[in-house]
């Protein structure tokens, strides 16, 4: 008796397996059903695509002159496939103001969030994009005429049927965030976003109006080790060819990244890129020596090549006069004032301080303050012809003085404000 | 007469298991509805995401969990750590070195795939798990009988348990915002996303759109839609700057993933030894015990002759 019981189970087990299998067939159907649709919806696409295409085209559209690949991004366009580029502007942008001509505070309030319009200090960006792409860098696509809003052809809805475009939101976003994150990896949305009810918020613009682009880093050396195996390194003191050839940065640096050189947040990564300081040569021979070569055109390789790091060029070793102490905080162009020429200057002091005359000079700028009895004498007598750059002689009156072991005063301290000794301070 | 008979129904039984089951490991397993040509999907774009982790804010919120305030998942020191889905956090953003800029690492949001054959739903043994009509994978709490074949089967390691909750715990994982989208709305982590990096749409618009952005831009995007084709394509879908497989996205073939959630049911079934042999030695066993019983009665019977 109970093996019928078994069988029972068994039967059952049985019709389990034969439904399952034929719910197998019944999907296997369902899924054929599915490619059917796709075949359907391909075919209307076909159909209402050219009509789209084809349709208003403006009247002088064709006489316009424009490249094809302006509008179309493929090859060979057909009406079935137009390919065409949806905001297709691109190449036509002429909006080049200079930066102050435009806004200098832009508020972003398109979309209405729970974080508060954005103050968008317009000017400073612009004069950031100076240095770098221009205008159209965040106003691209833009029509020859009036700037055009975001919002002209970003929508301001998610759920949209263009999806080749990001939204509004996401177009301010991406727009900002592709520099900001960046800048200093900061994604706190309080940077840019200021709540309308805020009690700092005047602040908040103030500082806004008021900012300025972050100090810059600048390099002191860096050696470029090339390709060449000889004259492998040239050794690049950064800030004496800024100071002694009084360059701005735009002189050398075109379309670069800001944070290149202004760097906020990341002073580890560049300290470290700082220590190794020599850097591999990766670029192309036209542009690494595209910044070189409008002053060294004419200019032997040896100049710059060389098989060991150089010395930093010094004033005294390379010239005889030494800079210190009163001279190190000047820029070579105060002295050497003629564009390009750095030689034959006299290193008489009057040869460039005209004012430096007798009865005019106070003796003690040079942190000698003269007894009462030397401070009667003209220049002459103890520096000879006027000739400051020798060494003052006492033996026209003294026997048994020397300079500088011996002096016609006393060695002070001071401190000079708008060309005048204010305070003068005893040296020990 | 009585022994042939049900030999020969043993047999018979065998032969249509044999059957059956040389069938269903042929067949692929597919879901339940029928699949809309028009279902929807989100394109993740990793080269906009910015990490800012408001995705992550935005499905615990809209799924009721302890989200707390959203200004702390600006903390990028989680980063640090890779993470993935668990109970109740459906979505998770991890961070990558960006081997062309330093500056700009690499995030990108991980959650179920939604695949088109999805391996859950065929490893499910009590059909909890269920691929909807546009596109979403869910669950059903009602009918989970917690054997966790689905975490094992998910080729994208994503349905979590909840291992702390002891009395009726749950398979979580994220469902697409079925609440949202299966009322023609958009996903909560998709609306928040500041930059879009999420993309709502159209399943075959989103892979049109995907194709002209890596067209348009073959220097930011690696020539692949990760989740086009991946084990038979999924609704959620990447763009990348690097290899997806660099981003701890799992590499698979085209081949739709049941076929492994199958071949891991095979194998239980394989020690089990069910349906054709277990019915046959079951049967056999009890034939034979049934036969030694009889003679048994037989010799003891022909004793007491
Ligand atoms: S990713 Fe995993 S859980 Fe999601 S649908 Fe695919 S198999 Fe199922
Ligand atoms: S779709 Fe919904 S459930 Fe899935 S990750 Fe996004 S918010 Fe969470
Ligand atoms: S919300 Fe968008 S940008 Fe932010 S982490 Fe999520 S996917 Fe990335």
């Amino acid at each position: 008796m109970k093996n019928y019981k078994l069988y029972i189970v068994l039967l059952f087990l049985t019709a389990g397996t034969i439904l399952l299998f034929g719910s197998n067939l019944k999907e296997m159907k369902y899924l054929s059903q599915v490619e059917d649709k796709n075949q359907i919806k391909t075919q209307k696409y076909v159909q209402t695509k050219p009509a789209e295409a084809a349709g208003e085209m403006p009247k002088d559209h064709s006489k316009m002159e424009i490249d094809c690949k302006t509008c179309h991004y493929c090859e060979y366009p057909t009406i079935n496939e137009p390919c065409l580029i949806s905001c297709p502007r691109k190449d036509m942008v002429s909006v080049h103001h200079a930066a102050d001509e435009g806004p200098e505070i832009v508020e972003l309030d398109m979309i209405k969030g729970d974080y508060g319009v954005v103050v968008f200090s317009h000017k400073l960006h612009a004069e950031m994009s100076e240095m770098s792409g221009g205008c159209e860098s965040c106003h691209h696509y833009n029509t020859t005429g009036p700037v055009l809003k975001c919002i002209t052809c970003h929508e301001p809805n998610r759920i949209r049927e263009d999806l080749s475009k990001p939204d509004l939101e996401a177009a301010y976003h991406r727009q900002c965030l592709s520099c900001h994150r960046q800048w200093s990896r900061e994604t706190k949305c309080q940077a840019c976003h200021i709540n309308e009810n805020s009690p700092d918020r005047a602040k908040a613009i103030q500082r806004i109006k008021n900012s300025k682009h972050p100090a810059v880093h600048e390099p002191e050396k860096i050696v470029y080790e090339t390709i060449y195996d000889k004259g492998k390194l040239v050794t690049f003191y950064h800030d004496q060819h800024v100071n002694t050839y009084n360059l701005n940065c735009v002189s050398c640096h075109h379309d670069e990244n800001c944070m290149r050189c202004h760097d906020v947040n990341l002073k580890k990564l560049r300290s470290d890129a700082m220590e190794s300081q020599r850097k591999k040569v990766h670029k192309s021979f036209e542009d690494h020596h595209q910044a070189c070569i409008k002053c060294h055109e004419k200019d032997d390789c040896g100049k710059c090549h060389r098989d060991r790091e150089l010395q930093r060029f010094d004033h005294f070793t390379s010239t005889g006069f030494d800079l210190k102490p009163r001279h190190t905080n000047l820029k070579c162009t105060s002295c050497h004032k003629e564009a390009g020429n750095y030689k034959g200057l006299s290193k008489n002091c009057t040869s460039c301080h005209s004012n430096f005359a007798e009865g005019k000079f106070d003796h003690r700028r040079i942190g000698l303050e003269l007894d009462e009895v030397h401070a009667d004498l003209s220049c002459g007598d103890c520096h000879k012809n006027n000739n400051f750059a020798n060494q003052p002689k006492c033996n026209d009156c003294h026997d048994d003085k020397y300079f500088p072991h011996d002096l016609p005063g006393k060695k002070i301290s001071l401190v000079v404000k708008d060309n005048k000794v204010t305070k003068t301070v005893k040296k020990k | 007469m009585k022994n042939i008979n049900r030999r020969n129904f043993l047999k018979f039984s065998s032969a249509l298991t044999f059957a059956s089951a040389g069938l269903t490991s042929n067949a692929k397993a597919a879901p339940n509805n029928i699949l809309s040509p028009d279902r929807m999907g989100v394109l993740v774009d990793t080269t906009h995401c910015v990490g800012c982790r408001n995705c992550e804010w935005a499905c615990k919120t809209s799924h009721g969990h302890d989200a707390g305030d959203i200004e702390k998942y600006h903390n990028r020191e989680v980063f640090k750590e890779f993470r993935r889905p668990k109970d109740h956090s459906f979505t998770v953003v991890n961070e990558f070195e960006n081997p062309k800029n330093e500056l700009i690492p690499i995030n990108v949001k991980y959650q179920c795939m939604h695949c088109d054959k999805p391996a859950c739903v065929s490893a499910c043994i009590v059909g909890a798990f269920q691929k909807n009509e546009m596109g979403q994978v869910t669950w059903d709490g009602g009918k989970c009988i917690g054997c966790r074949y689905c975490m094992v089967a998910c080729p994208f390691q994503i349905p979590t348990f909840e291992y702390e909750k002891a009395i009726e715990p749950n398979i979580n994982k994220c469902d697409f915002c079925f609440e949202r989208t299966s009322k023609g709305g958009i996903p909560a982590c998709v609306e928040i996303c500041p930059v879009e990096a999420l993309m709502f749409g159209p399943r075959t618009e989103l892979i049109r759109v995907a194709r002209q952005r890596i067209k348009r831009n073959p220097e930011r995007y690696k020539n692949h839609i990760y989740g086009e084709k991946e084990v038979g394509g999924t609704s959620w879908m990447y763009l990348s700057s690097v290899d997806a497989s660099q981003l701890k996205l799992p590499k698979h073939k085209d081949k739709t993933a049941p076929g492994v959630s199958e071949s891991i049911q095979h194998g239980i079934f394989a020690y089990f030894v069910p349906p054709l042999a277990l019915y046959a030695w079951l049967g056999g066993i009890m034939w034979i015990s049934k036969r030694r019983k009889e003679i048994i009665q037989e010799v003891v019977e022909e004793e007491a002759k």
